[in-house]
Formats: structure tokens, sequence, C-alpha cells
């Protein structure tokens, strides 16, 4: 049997499993409620959470944009560990405030806080429905990066036997398809299993490159000889690009609508607490071996440092396959759990902007069936409008990621300001974000990614939030905030 | 949250913070000569310590962090 034809077995075995998941989640279901489809009845407890949090947060960006990223940088891109990890201490800024008010006020979507927090006061409704077009887009920029990335391990699992547009559409109709069926718990028990086989795979993966290559010392001395700056200490723009991240991820990344709905959708506080504690060690197991085999590829191949760069991992992998034997196996199930863990962030994406949709943007709220049928559909039609943009795939996977979160991260002063300071007033609020958007989509589209290394969403969001301040202590105090 | 335990959470955030800062080498010059330590250059052996000792501070601050639930959990739920 081929390489090709073995991939084509696993990848069949691999969705067959998925669609036995989601019918025993269909089962599992309460009612046809909102929060019964899109949180699994808040009763996710700290196994299934920690994984599907980690599966989500971990994706085809990890898997492919990362180590791309790692190659074309060297280890300077030891920084995405520190910026992973800094997502995991934001969300102490955020989680134990939101939580409570959450679980009393039956929250489903992120606009949900939005509206209780401003409610009543003039500019509310605008503010919800700016928070739900920026966090919509950002999610419908997320779910095209994975749609990408789903057609890219397809054609390298399967060696082109399926085609990079065959593999978008096969695997949407699949997620689709058991999203539908099984909500949240389906998309969370997936993600479960998809966490462990991207575990697994990372570390197969590793350590046939420590192995083959004689240790780490021994890849970072040859790496010093092909390319020396990739080992070098980095200049100051380098620097303040460091901390740029860490910032732009940390701060942006706690707003992402899924990982807010898994806060909402966990059994207990003290659940969420302790999958958190455990969360944070993941950057050092998953982002860290990432950068390393994106670095040690320097070594291995000599690739275009554009749009190129995303295929050092499946390129790693068909030389890791190539050896035969347990290497064929090894491979393929590093493909399977790659191609796992781009689905596991699909899916979760594309349940978020089902309800966002729904909720948020077309203002439909409360336990009622017909919204659970409502995000369903629109989650459908979202899907079959970012396939065609899919199959089009010009920008890389990182340039994808960036561009989200300079849009994600202008909707901080309507979550982390308005939880931590009671003045904050909607309208400023609603302008600050109008405000702090043009300016960093219009850098963005403009060709300026960072001023000095600072990444244009954080320009943005400091004259969003500046706005905000300012407009709100001009403005007289509303009653339900004074009372 | 007890007064002793929101002490030491937030003098976790702080260390934490700090080795977000010291993990960064804006202190490095940039063209000097890179020295190995454990199979890495040494500032990346550096920045990579900071950020175990971030995992490790931040597990137990998270640990420390009372999440409360409007209604308490059950005896089922604490014991998953």
């Amino acid at each position: 049997m081929t390489f090709g034809e073995m991939g084509v077995l696993s990848l069949g075995l691999y969705l067959a499993g998925l669609v036995v998941v989601a019918e025993i989640a269909r089962r599992a279901r309460k009612d046809s409620s909102p929060s019964d489809h899109f949180l699994a009845a808040r009763d996710l407890g700290v196994f299934v959470l920690f994984l599907t949090l980690y599966a989500t947060a971990y994706s085809g960006n990890s898997l492919l944009g990362y180590p791309g990223k790692a190659y074309r940088s060297g280890f300077s891109f030891i920084m995405a560990t520190g910026f992973m990890m800094s997502i995991i201490v934001v969300f102490h800024a955020l989680v134990p405030g939101l939580r409570p008010i959450a679980v009393a006020r039956g929250f489903v979507t992120p606009g949900d806080w939005v509206r209780y927090r401003f409610c009543g006061e003039p500019g509310e409704r605008a503010l919800t429905l700016a928070v739900g077009i920026l966090m919509c887009v950002a999610l419908a920029n997320f779910l095209l990066a994975q749609l990408q990335a789903m057609g890219h391990m397809t054609g390298r699992v399967t060696d082109g036997l399926i085609s990079y547009e065959l593999g978008i559409v096969g695997l949407a109709f699949i997620i689709l398809f058991y999203e539908n069926r099984g909500g949240m718990r389906a998309v969370a028990w997936t993600d479960a299993a998809q966490g462990i086989l991207m575990l697994l795979g990372l570390a197969g993966l590793l350590w046939w490159l420590l192995g083959t290559a004689g240790g780490l010392a021994a890849i970072t001395e040859r790496v010093a000889e092909v390319r020396p700056a990739a080992v070098a200490v980095p200049d100051a723009t380098v620097c303040a690009n460091w901390f740029s991240s860490i910032a732009l991820l940390g701060i942006g990344s706690v707003l992402y609508p899924q990982a807010i709905q898994r806060v909402f959708a966990a059994r207990s506080g003290k659940v969420l607490s302790r999958s958190f504690a455990i969360m944070t060690f993941m950057p050092l197991t998953t982002t860290l071996v990432v950068t390393l085999i994106g670095v040690a590829a320097i070594t291995r191949v000599n690739l275009d440092l554009g749009v190129a760069s995303d295929e050092v991992t499946p390129l790693l992998l068909e030389q890791w396959a190539a050896d035969g034997g347990a290497h064929t196996a090894g491979a393929i199930l590093v493909f399977l759990g790659a191609l796992a863990a781009i689905m596991s962030t699909a899916d979760s994406c594309l349940l978020s902007l089902g309800s966002l949709a729904a909720g948020d943007l077309l203002g439909r709220s409360g336990q009622d069936p017909e919204t659970t049928k409502l995000g369903k559909r629109l989650a459908a039609l979202i899907l079959l409008l970012m396939v065609p943009l899919a199959m089009w795939g010009q920008l890389t996977l990182w340039r994808l990621i960036e561009l989200k979160m300079e849009l994600l991260i202008q909707c901080v002063p309507a979550f982390l300001m308005a939880m931590h300071w009671s003045g904050l007033r909607a309208w400023p609020t609603f302008w600050g974000l109008c405000a702090g958007t043009f300016a960093s989509a219009a850098m963005a589209l403009g060709g300026i990614k960072t001023v000095g290394g600072v990444h244009v969403g954080l320009l943005g969001l400091a004259l969003n939030a500046l706005i905000a301040w300012l407009g709100s202590l001009a403005s007289p105090p509303h009653e339900s905030a004074s009372s | 949250m007890n007064a002793g335990k929101q002490r030491l959470r937030g003098l976790l955030l702080t260390l934490i913070a700090l080795l977000f800062v010291v993990s960064v080498p804006w202190y490095r010059e940039t063209g000097e000569e890179v020295v190995m330590f454990f199979g890495l250059p040494e500032w990346v052996a550096v920045a990579l310590g900071c950020y175990v000792g971030v995992a490790i501070l931040n597990s137990l601050a998270w640990l420390l962090t009372d999440v409360i639930d409007p209604e308490d959990p059950s005896p089922r739920e604490e014991s998953r």
C-alpha cells in the first residue's frame, strides 16, 4: 500500500469516528436551547474543558503558521512561547469577574456581557453590534486560515490523491455535519481526541528530528552555519516586536469568542481555575516544540521565505515518512493529528460564528430553540461563503493571524476596561472602538504592519482606549451605573 | 478570596510580569558573541527559563484564584 493510500484509509477512519461522536453527542443533548447547543448545557468538566481549550487555541496556525514563522525568523520566534503563555495570564483580568455574572445571567455570547454592562445606556445597541461585527470578522478570518490549512494537510496526508480544493470542501462538510448534529458537546469531545493526537504527533516529530540531527546542540550549531542571523541576539526592533506580540496576542486572544464561550460552558468556577492551571504549561509542550521544528527545518529544507514557508511542517513529515516502516506510520499519525487540530479550531470558530451572528448581530437572545436553528443556518451560510475564499489562498497563515488580532484587540475596552472601571460609558467606548479599528485597519491595509516593531493593532488600541477614557470622563454618569 | 491569598496571587502576577520583561533580550548587545547553553543560544535559554517560571507561577496563581459561582458546586462536581 502506498503512502497516499494509507493516508486516504486513515483519514476515512478518522472522519467516520467524528460522525459517530456527533451522533452520540446528539443523543446526549438535554433540549434544543441555545445554551445546550452552543455551551453543552454549561457542564464541561476539567478534562474535556482543558482539552477543548487546548485544541481550540492550538490549531492550523500553530502547526503550519508557527513553524513557517520560526523558519523565517530563527530562534527569536521563541517569543511565541511567551505570547501563548501571556494569554493564560491575561485571563486573570477577565475570568474571575466575568464568569459569576455570566452564570447568574445565563450568557451565551460575548455580546450578552456588553448588553448587561451597558444596559439601558444610550449607545448600548450600537456598541453590542460593533463588538459583534468585529468578533465575527475576526472569527471568519480565523476560520479562513483553518480552511486553508485543512486543504494543505489533506493534500499532504493523501499524497495528492485528494486535492487542496476537495480537501477544503469535504472537510468543511464533515465539520458542518457534526457541529449541527452535536453542537458544543460534539465539538468539545472531538477536540479532546484531537488535542491528544496533536500532542502525540508533535512529540513524535520532534523526537525524530532530534534523533536524526544528533541532538539539540547539533541542530543549533548547524543553523548557526547555514543562517547565522537565526541564532544571533535580536536587534531593538525585534525586541520591541517581541514585547508587542506578548501584549497583542495576550490581550487580544482572551477575547476570542470561542474562548469566552468556554468560560461560560465550564461546569463550575473551580473546574475553570484548574483547567487554566494546566493550560498554562501547554505552550512549553506545543509552541516551543513547533518553534524548534521550524528552526530545525532551516538545516533540512530550502524554501522561499514567503507563502511557501508555511509548507515547512508538511515537507518535514514527508521526509520522515520516506524513512519507511514505523516512520511512515508515525508521519501519518502526525498528519492526522495536525488535521485534527486544524478541524477542532475550525469547528469552534464556526459554532461561535453561528451563535454570535444570531445573538449579537441579529439581536436574538433567550433560550428559544428558534435561535439555535437560526445559529445553525447562519453557520452553514458563512461556511459556504468562506470555502471559495480559502481556495484562493494567497496570504500567509501568519499574516492572517495578525490581521485577526488587530481587529479583535479593539474590543478590549468593552470587556476589560468595562469590567474594572464602572465609569466607562457606551458611546465613548463605541467611538473609541470605531477609531481604533479604522486606524489599525487603514495602516494594515496600507502595508504598515508595525511601527518601530510595535503592532499597529496595539497603536489602534491606545487611541481606542484614550477616546473611551476621555469621553467617559466628559460624559454625565449613567443612572444604573451610579446606583 | 481571603486577603492573604489575594496578596500572594498579586505577588505571583507581579513576578510573572517581571519574568516577561527579562525574557526579551533588550538588555543584550545585538552583535555580541553567541554562547551555547543546554544546546541553545544563551539568550534563548534565558527566555525559555523565564517562560518555564511563568508557567509554574501562573499555574499556582490560578489555583489560588476563586472563580465564584452563584450556586455552590455539588459534591459530584468537586470530585471530578
